[in-house]
């Protein structure tokens, strides 16, 4: 942080200017990093240092049964094996593969069935905010609690079942999750359920806020409602459309809760996601940095997608960025 | 280019009557301004021709053909936004080609048409660039070359100039008139502004809470005003409003002021429409600022001799606020003209452009 000059303090009283030296009021630059710094010192705290910690026992093969805590780990360092075990550990590309599987099939599903209900709720109807409210709640549910009901709707007895064999008039008794495809279907449906209403809300935010005259101006121009929606609608809603997938596709990524509740992964390996499959090495088979180096390969696989996913997005942030530091420095000349 | 017809065309929102029964003949070719203060119901008169609303009860023909039930985008009305509803993710080119794309035009014609009409408006340089930078004025002409690449028979623009600064509005004027003579169609042009109005309009319709005071040339409402509310609205300064009674005295007709008991002779026309009128002895005199002159020295023909109150030294022309007898009036005077709150002044109406209105209705009487 540069000393202040006695130009730049003018306008501070002698006392307040001598105690507060070291702070340059007067840069934006320095100013901003002082105020943010107590937050700055907090995510220090609680991001890095779990991930250099992770970094640290992913390059050992360390494990708390062998003796000695986490902080004795470098008494194992072996430069890191583990990641060549992850590499060549087919369980854990076939794990990738499944949940990028059950998050393409997912999420992309959860879009556009947010995106439909949120143009149905375009439209004034009744009881429009009872049903707005309805909407919501699957989103609310602890998704245990949703694993563990869909873990019983879908069992070769439940509700599932019985309305199948009501509609095709014979019983249906699929045992949807010890069969290996349809237990991947009914985690994919669990997961869809839980997580539309968050798209919708996203996709009835965004609409509401398209400018309506634009809309009005290409009615009059004789354009179709779908050619509203391509070439209005779309475009305008791209950046929270993209945000949505984003964030919805590393949230999918994470999926654990309802799978470790209806198949804990089952049958065989059939729903083994990544998180599952962390989680069996880490607390089944207790090996601790080989779960770390996974979880460290898996960061950067997800840190390279999401930089290309949100790529469109950063080009007008750029502009932006430009345009309100040039709004600064102009607005700074100006009082000066 | 079509004519169109409003046949007792009503718009209720739920409590509010926006408009009341109206009927419309608009030739085709016409130059047509819907004037009135804001809330008077004619930008929702403009969106029911446009069909962005549906009118309550009555009917609206194009070229003699009902169109009520034809959507909006079929019914050949290009409508210009009064924020101009640029496409703002779009470049002029697309924007401006915009309606052809959507019915499908193959490219070589549309950038022809566009070409023609970037030509017309003098946007040619600027079709590659992003249409959310352009200027406010920029985007005016981009919303109407983007209305007229279909070739509408009809033109709608929701006060379009209000947003613009006030040079390049008086450009504007000039501009549109002349796109008007040369693509010769009907338009129809909202503004709240008199003097847009008056300038620009072949016919104007008053409209006010709903319904259609006066529909007519520009001279029309200015010589000729229907009632009071349009006596007001057109013309600035207003029109002077003295409340008097119709006396004769000694076989001499005139009004009375009400406030100072100052005296206006009436010529013998009026005098028999006054004579013949029932009803309470309630009347309302109306004389254009431009109609009166203000003398600092008696003169044989100022009627009435009043106070200097303010003075508005507006350049070419000055206003001087007057009081006589009770009630203040403000006259037109030469540039140079010059006094000080107070002091005596001569006031000479021309007795040709007095306006007589029923105090009750408001109604002229003539």
């Amino acid at each position: 942080m540069a000393a202040s000059t006695p130009i730049t303090t003018k306008a501070t009283p002698g006392s307040a200017n001598r105690r507060l030296r070291w702070i340059d009021m007067n840069n934006t630059r320095t100013f901003a990093t002082t105020l943010t710094l107590p937050a700055q010192l907090v995510l220090l705290l609680i991001m890095i240092f779990p991930l250099l910690a992770v970094v640290y026992i992913s390059m050992t093969s360390w494990s708390p049964t062998q003796g000695g805590d986490w902080t004795q780990a470098y008494k194992f360092w072996d430069w890191g094996r583990n990641y060549v075990e992850v590499f060549t550990d087919p369980f854990f590309w076939q794990a990738l593969g499944r949940t990028f599987l059950i998050v393409g099939i997912a999420v992309p599903l959860e879009f556009l069935l947010g995106l439909g209900l949120a143009f149905l709720f375009l439209e004034d109807f009744r009881g429009k905010r009872i049903f707005y409210a309805l909407m919501l709640i699957p989103m609310m549910i602890v998704p245990a609690v949703a694993g563990y009901m869909f873990w019983m709707m879908f069992q070769s007895n439940g509700p599932i079942n019985a309305v199948i064999s009501a509609i095709i008039g014979q019983p249906f008794t699929l045992a949807w999750l010890s069969s290996e495809a349809p237990a991947t279907v009914a985690v994919i449906i669990a997961e869809v359920w839980q997580w539309t209403p968050l798209m919708f809300l996203i996709m009835a935010s965004g609409l509401v806020g398209l400018p309506e005259d634009q809309m009005r101006a290409a009615t009059m121009l004789g354009a179709s409602g779908w050619q509203k929606f391509r070439y209005l609608m779309l475009p305008m809603l791209k950046p929270i459309i993209i945000i949505a997938l984003v964030i919805r596709g590393m949230e999918a990524v994470k999926i654990f809760d309802s799978i470790f509740l209806m198949t804990a992964g089952g049958p065989a390996r059939a729903t083994e996601s990544l998180s599952i499959y962390m989680y069996k090495v880490a607390f089944q088979q207790v090996r601790w940095s080989f779960a770390a180096a996974a979880a460290m390969t898996v960061l950067v696989i997800m840190t390279i997608i999401a930089s290309y996913a949100l790529r469109p997005l950063q080009a007008p942030q750029r502009e932006a960025q430009a345009a309100m530091r040039q709004a600064a420095e102009t607005g700074a000349a100006g009082s000066d | 280019m079509a004519s169109i017809k409003l046949d007792k065309l009503r718009k209720q929102f739920k409590e509010v009557l926006a408009v009341e029964g109206l009927n419309l003949d608009i030739e085709d070719g016409m130059f047509v301004a819907f004037l009135g203060p804001s809330g008077c119901g004619k930008t929702t008169t403009m969106n029911m021709i446009a069909g962005l609303e549906q009118p309550t009860s009555g009917d609206l023909y194009f070229d003699g053909k009902r169109m009520n039930d034809v959507p909006a985008g079929k019914r050949g009305v290009g409508f210009v936004f009064q924020n101009y509803a640029i496409f703002t993710h779009m470049t002029v080119y697309e924007n401006v080609g915009f309606g052809l794309k959507v019915r499908g035009c193959p490219e070589v014609e549309m950038k022809r048409e566009v070409g023609k009409i970037a030509e017309l408006l003098e946007l040619t340089p600027m079709l590659d660039w992003n249409a959310g930078k352009l200027s406010i004025n920029d985007m005016q002409k981009v919303a109407l070359g983007r209305s007229m690449i279909t070739n509408p028979g009809i033109f709608l623009l929701d006060e379009p100039f209000s947003n613009l600064d006030a040079s390049f509005r008086a450009y504007m004027r000039g501009e549109l008139k002349r796109i008007q003579r040369e693509i010769k169609q009907t338009m129809i042009y909202v503004t709240h502004d008199q003097v847009e109005a008056m300038s620009m309009a072949d016919r104007i319709a008053v409209m006010y809470c709903g319904q259609l005071y006066q529909w007519g040339s520009p001279d029309d409402v200015y010589n000729r005003p229907v009632n009071a509310f349009v006596a007001r609205f057109i013309g600035s300064p207003n029109m002077n409003f003295i409340e008097c009674a119709y006396e004769v005295e000694n076989g001499q007709g005139f009004l009375q002021q009400r406030k100072g008991g100052l005296r206006v002779p009436v010529d013998a026309k009026r005098r028999r429409l006054l004579e013949d009128r029932t009803g309470p002895n309630n009347l309302i005199l109306g004389i254009r600022p431009e109609h009166m002159k203000v003398y600092q020295q008696p003169e044989p023909n100022a009627l009435w001799q009043g106070t200097a109150y303010a003075l508005e030294p507006l350049g070419p022309l000055t206003i001087a606020h007057t009081e006589v007898g009770g009630d203040r009036v403000q006259v037109k005077a030469s540039g140079g003209y010059r006094t000080r709150p107070g002091d005596p002044q001569w006031v000479a109406l021309d007795l040709e452009y007095i306006h007589i209105f029923d105090g009750e209705t408001k109604l002229v009487i003539r």
